[in-house]
């Protein structure tokens, strides 16, 4: 990056500092205060002085272990399939124009503006139980599918479709900075199909797929409608576990606890994606 | 008249009018956290019809689920009354006047039997648990069944013979998470009931003990992971009450555990299908119980809410949570039309076992998650 100095980079620098204090206020009070005040409340008592002791319950108890392992897994799997499945739609929207890639485009942003509960009914009525597809099925004498409903397969499908369009569109983004006439070079020297993807595009938006891992994991760690409706009882999500442990457990501390090892996991994935950016700007444009 | 004359005398009217209905109208602010069909007949059904009968008070109805946002709200009520504050609330539709603890020391709800209602002579005696709480409706937990699949005859009357059922019909039968929705709670305490002998007496408010918690929830879990694998899926829980219904309405099962109410206000609404049995256990009921309301002493318009709980118990309200609502009265039957009884005959209880909440309700719904979700063999 060159520095240019600029006659009015004085006047700039302080507007610029205006511009971003709302945000970074917000920031503060709204995200990083409570944080700190929930770590804090986790290990601090007053009178009674530092305990980690809710940490080594949590860490010691195979149930909550395997809610966060579970967590984990179903990040991992989900995040992976959004990108395996965006990936394909994307370098299609990327190379060709025409009505049918607008309809295609639409199609798969359609899942963007459909809030997750009607994702979650929807689902039921079509992969549920005797649901449309078995009706299908049935109609041309053919046996009728496990339904994913209530099993670990119900919320990973769900949360795939459900965050298609975002990692979508990230990929389309980095998909930008691929030139057509690169492609059209390597294909005149008789790059064939595979070689061209590794090759030129895979290299391109590495930093694209990056950034769209690291707000899936983000979104799907918290994840909680989904897999509420979907899922199987046990193990539980990260998301819903907090909810019941507050709720109908009464228990503020563990679920406070709980959360805090959540974030402390985001928070991990937030460096990836910062770091990510950083070498984006730093790295050929 | 141009536009801007218009616009300033239409302003002007509306002011007016607005602050005219401001000053003549009292807003009845009533919590809920029962589940949307309460929701939803509080505001479509008893709403207009106590506003018609009561000019001047508008019927506030205030959604705060889950029941643990009823608790803050009761809470703060408890702090206002010390401080003598508006508690910012005036009834409460359904809510357990032993919380918060010290409330009713504190004085905080109001008794009803000094509160000069006109129709608390008419309140079923066996409903009332405390003057601190008017049972107004009543709901229980029983067996909704396909009868296309499951004749009447062949319905299961007791719980040994709910459990042989289950074991002979794999996949047939699916309840509730028990912290989602009371159908599959009370389906997990009455077998809770079943191997502590019986007598849902022996589960109050303020006795648990971890030591009597671990030997009888021990012998429940056992009975649970036993029956798991002849459970839908091998063992699958929906998240709720109205899952259940659901897969019963789709043809996936054969069998749920259901809300009284609920089941009934689903066939009447063709929901579930006019084929939908209902039986309850004869040995021992499932659980159910009346719901409560309860008025703050400190409320700043207790005197409506006195006039609501009055309305609540009039004959028609009753007649309508009866056949709009599928729930039980929570006056005498001898103060309803015979042939109201009649019709319902199949689901009017002979008791109505309660379980408790607080310690035992936490007790059973975590241990539930620790010991019987996670025994899933999926094969």
């Amino acid at each position: 990056m060159v520095t240019v100095s600029h006659p009015r980079a004085e006047g700039g620098r302080l507007s610029g500092l205006l511009l971003v204090a709302l945000p970074v206020v917000l920031l503060i009070w709204l995200v990083l205060w409570p944080v700190l005040q929930a770590f804090v409340g986790t290990l601090y008592f007053p009178g009674k002085g530092f305990s980690a002791a809710s940490y080594v319950y949590f860490f010691s108890d195979a149930y909550s272990l395997r809610n966060l392992w579970l967590t984990l897994w179903v990040t991992a799997l989900t995040s992976a399939l959004r990108v395996a499945f965006a990936m394909p739609i994307a370098i299609y929207l990327r190379f060709r124009k025409g009505s049918i890639a607008a309809f295609v485009q639409s199609l798969a942003l359609f899942p963007m503006f459909v809030p997750s509960v009607l994702v979650a009914y929807a689902f039921i009525r079509v992969l549920g139980p005797n649901g449309i597809i078995d009706t299908l099925l049935v109609a041309v004498h053919l046996p009728k599918l496990p339904s994913p409903y209530l099993a670990p397969a119900g919320p990973i499908i769900g949360l795939v479709w459900e965050g298609l369009p975002l990692t979508l569109l990230l990929l389309l983004s980095g998909l930008g900075r691929v030139s057509t006439a690169s492609v059209e070079a390597a294909r005149d020297l008789g790059a064939k199909g595979w070689t061209i993807f590794t090759r030129i595009i895979l290299p391109r938006i590495q930093s694209s797929i990056i950034v769209a891992l690291a707000f899936n994991v983000l979104g799907l760690f918290s994840a909680f409608t989904l897999p509420y409706l979907l899922g199987p009882a046990s193990p539980e999500m990260m998301g819903p576990y907090m909810q019941r442990t507050f709720s109908d457990n009464a228990d503020p501390l563990n679920a406070t606890t709980q959360a805090v090892i959540t974030f402390a996991f985001c928070a991990a994935f937030g460096v990836i994606y910062v770091r990510a950016i950083a070498k984006g700007r730093k790295g050929p444009a | 008249m141009n536009r801007r004359e218009f616009l300033m005398v239409s302003a002007a009217a509306g002011l007016a009018a607005s602050t005219r209905f401001a000053a003549a109208a009292t807003r009845l602010d009533m919590y809920t956290a029962s589940d949307a069909n309460i929701s939803d007949f509080f505001n479509n059904v008893i709403k207009p019809a106590f506003e018609a009968a009561n000019a001047g008070i508008e019927l506030n109805v205030v959604i705060a689920r889950p029941s643990a946002a009823l608790d803050a709200v009761a809470q703060r009520a408890l702090a206002a009354l010390s401080a003598k504050a508006d508690p910012q609330m005036d009834f409460i539709e359904a809510y357990e006047p032993m919380l918060p603890a010290g409330g009713i020391e504190a004085g905080l709800w109001t008794d009803f039997s000094k509160a000069g209602l006109k129709n608390y002579g008419a309140v079923n005696k066996l409903a009332i648990q405390t003057t601190f709480g008017l049972p107004y409706r009543g709901s229980q937990v029983l067996l909704a069944y396909d009868t296309t699949k499951l004749p009447k005859d062949k319905a299961p009357k007791t719980f040994a013979d709910l459990v042989a059922w289950i074991k002979a019909n794999p996949g047939q039968f699916i309840y509730n998470r028990p912290d989602k929705g009371g159908s599959g709670f009370n389906f997990v305490n009455r077998v809770l009931h079943e191997v502590s002998g019986r007598d849902p007496g022996k589960f109050k408010v303020d006795n648990f003990n971890q030591a009597t918690a671990d030997e009888v929830l021990g012998k429940t879990w056992a009975v649970l992971a036993d029956l798991a694998p002849s459970l839908y899926q091998n063992g699958s829980y929906t998240a709720g009450n109205t899952a259940s219904l659901q897969l019963l309405a789709q043809g996936a099962v054969t069998m749920i555990p259901a809300w009284s109410d609920q089941a009934l206000q689903a066939i009447a609404k063709g929901v579930l299908p006019e084929t939908t049995g209902l039986v309850q256990l004869s040995d021992l009921a499932l659980c159910g119980g009346f719901s409560q309301a309860v008025i703050p002493t400190n409320a700043a318009n207790r005197d409506a809410s006195l006039k609501f709980a009055d309305f609540l118990l009039l004959p028609e309200t009753q007649a309508v949570i009866i056949e709009k609502l599928g729930g039980f009265p929570g006056v005498d039957w001898s103060n309803l039309p015979k042939a109201l009884h009649d019709k319902y005959a199949d689901v009017i209880p002979s008791s109505i076992p309660t379980f408790p909440s607080g310690d035992w309700t936490k007790a059973v719904q975590d241990g539930w998650y620790r010991n019987v979700a996670p025994n899933i063999s999926r094969t």
